[in-house]
């Protein structure tokens, strides 16, 4: 399910007082099974990139080929484009609306047509997928709390068994062990096969999670490669509002007092490895 | 967006001689534009009020586009109210479809209200067109400051006005938002039938109102932390004061309504037999 995008650009309120390009001319192609980040400011097109993808904005110019096929193309179902890719918007949990968590998630499959022992298959899938209680099932969504409730939207697009999974800002708003537990669920989902893109201003989860990071500023693609390379640059992030995950910063200082470490570290493992490794040369030896 | 279309409630910056008027002369013309229009019964009085109208579009400096792109959502009302009238009007035939009769007091009828109604909407969206939000609540707090005698909440209607005015877009965002968030999970908000319709409806009215409701308890809160306490002895940032061109305006206003009672008196009902 590679999705590729050409000469990609939107404009919002085209021809009138108000028009805005939020995005201009992007071009790139994601392959089955990549874990993609991607980072910019807040209005640097993000969230307007992640929903031409799957056919939620229509392209003021360029295309967006799923499978290879223009999504705007004649004859091509928008449905079936929304069931192999998964969107889940920021804030998810003010979409819900049903009466019991187990509704809520089955409106996706429903709207998809599937039989009934389908549609429950799905639901108690997408649930342990997102390490959700089944005793929950029956419960009203607005009783639950906020990382619940999160889970159960994320569980209402998982049950559509997409095979391209986009999250945006998912872990927004949700306290330390909320966020932690959902970015395991999005890193086991991606082990299971899933193409995975995340938006996220999270640069520590970005840097942990994504192999490949994209920077978008003011709606046009400004770098596009690996995790590594991008948060190694701090100047480079920062001319675009953003800024390399603490462990990274961290790494630079350390350089700068004349220690012999790496500078595209992107975890706290990796992080301490290299400092064990510096110790014993720093005149530092036997602390472990 | 789900908000193409209309314009009530949209505020079209540009500087022009209507747009620095005082809000007050302009709630008080558009007023008694209003009763003016319904006053006249003939096609001479819309000539008046009509030229009225196109002077005061030419004064605002609003693209007729613009105007005319806010009549859309009334052309269904519009062709359902002039075909009533064309067909339930009894009078000599025109021609017959079934057992109704088209008739030609029906037709001039018809038009007659059509281009009341016409008149109407594009006269009565330029005053928002051209008053910002705050001044148009500050405009309507002082003109209904005089009732607050008998017991009419004139602040506390302003400043309703002014949320619900404020909340307009930001709801219709909102709406736009969940929208696309169930059409992720395959909802389809455009075809089936009437009932399917208005069932796919419950997907997007249940969050928003669920979040109507929290905005509003967030924004109570927030109002009350900045101690905000009713109308009694509040000061405006912007005090409102009528000038040469509001007089202007008013004067010209009122002559224009002596030459729609005149119209009236001189030329009659625009069908003589049967009320208009």
């Amino acid at each position: 399910m590679p999705i590729e995008v050409k000469n990609l650009t939107h404009t919002y309120m085209k021809g009138t007082m108000s028009e805005v390009t939020a995005i201009s001319d992007i071009s790139f192609k994601i392959d089955d099974g990549e874990f993609v980040g991607l980072i910019g400011a807040t209005g640097s097109g993000k969230s307007t990139l992640i929903q031409h993808l799957n056919g939620l904005l229509k392209p003021s110019s360029g295309t967006v080929l799923v499978d290879g096929v223009d999504i705007w193309s004649k004859g091509v179902s928008l449905k079936q484009v929304r069931r192999k890719i998964g969107l889940v918007f920021q804030y998810p949990e003010q979409q819900v609306f049903e009466e019991t968590v187990y509704e809520d998630i089955a409106f996706g499959p429903r709207n998809l047509g599937y039989s009934q022992t389908e549609i429950e298959a799905r639901v108690e899938t997408a649930c342990r997928l997102v390490g959700l209680d089944t005793e929950l099932l029956s419960r009203s969504p607005f009783e639950l709390s906020g990382g619940q409730v999160r889970r159960v939207a994320i569980a209402g697009i998982l049950a559509i068994q997409p095979k391209v999974l986009i999250l945006d800002e998912p872990t927004a708003g949700l306290d330390p062990r909320g966020r932690t537990e959902i970015l395991d669920n999005i890193k086991q989902l991606h082990e299971t096969g899933m193409t995975v893109i995340l938006v996220s201003h999270n640069m520590d989860a970005v840097a942990r999670l994504c192999e490949r990071v994209m920077v978008l500023e003011k709606g046009k693609l400004v770098f596009d490669g690996s995790a590594r390379e991008v948060f190694a640059q701090r100047e480079f992030l920062e001319s675009k509002q953003l800024k390399p995950p603490e462990v990274t910063i961290l790494m630079e200082k350390l350089r700068q007092r004349g220690w012999a470490v790496r500078n595209d570290v992107l975890t706290v493992e990796e992080a301490y490895a290299e400092i064990i490794k510096e110790l014993p040369r720093r005149g530092v030896a036997g602390v472990l | 967006m789900i908000s193409g279309g209309i314009i009530v409630g949209q505020y079209y910056p540009v500087s022009s001689f209507v747009h620095s008027m005082d809000p007050r002369a302009k709630i008080l013309i558009s007023m008694i534009f209003m009763i003016v229009l319904f006053l006249g019964n003939n096609f001479y009085s819309f000539a008046v009020t009509g030229i009225f109208a196109v002077l005061a579009v030419t004064l605002s400096k609003i693209p007729w586009r613009v105007l005319i792109r806010g009549l859309r959502p009334i052309v269904f009302i519009m062709s359902f109210t002039i075909l009533l009238h064309l067909f339930l009007t009894p009078g000599e035939a025109i021609f017959q479809i079934g057992p109704l009769n088209a008739t030609w007091p029906g037709l001039i009828q018809g038009l007659f209200i059509g281009l009341r109604l016409i008149i109407l909407i594009i006269f009565t969206s330029l005053l928002t067109l051209t008053t910002s939000p705050i001044e148009l609540t500050d405009g309507l707090e002082d003109i209904l400051k005089p009732f607050s005698v008998i017991g009419v909440p004139a602040h506390e209607i302003a400043m309703m006005m002014t949320i619900a005015l404020r909340f307009i877009p930001t709801l219709l965002e909102e709406a736009d938002r969940i929208m696309k968030a169930q059409m992720a999970r395959g909802a389809d908000f455009e075809s089936g039938n009437m009932v399917q319709r208005a069932k796919s409806l419950v997907p997007l009215l249940v969050p928003l109102f669920v979040s109507a409701f929290r905005r509003a308890d967030e924004l109570a809160m927030a109002m009350e932390a900045r101690c905000y306490r009713g109308g009694e002895g509040r000061t405006r940032m912007r005090q409102l004061s009528f000038s040469a061109k509001d007089y202007y305006a008013l004067g010209f206003t009122i002559v224009m309504s002596a030459l729609v009672v005149y119209t009236r008196i001189r030329f009659g009902p625009v069908i003589p037999k049967g009320p208009v």
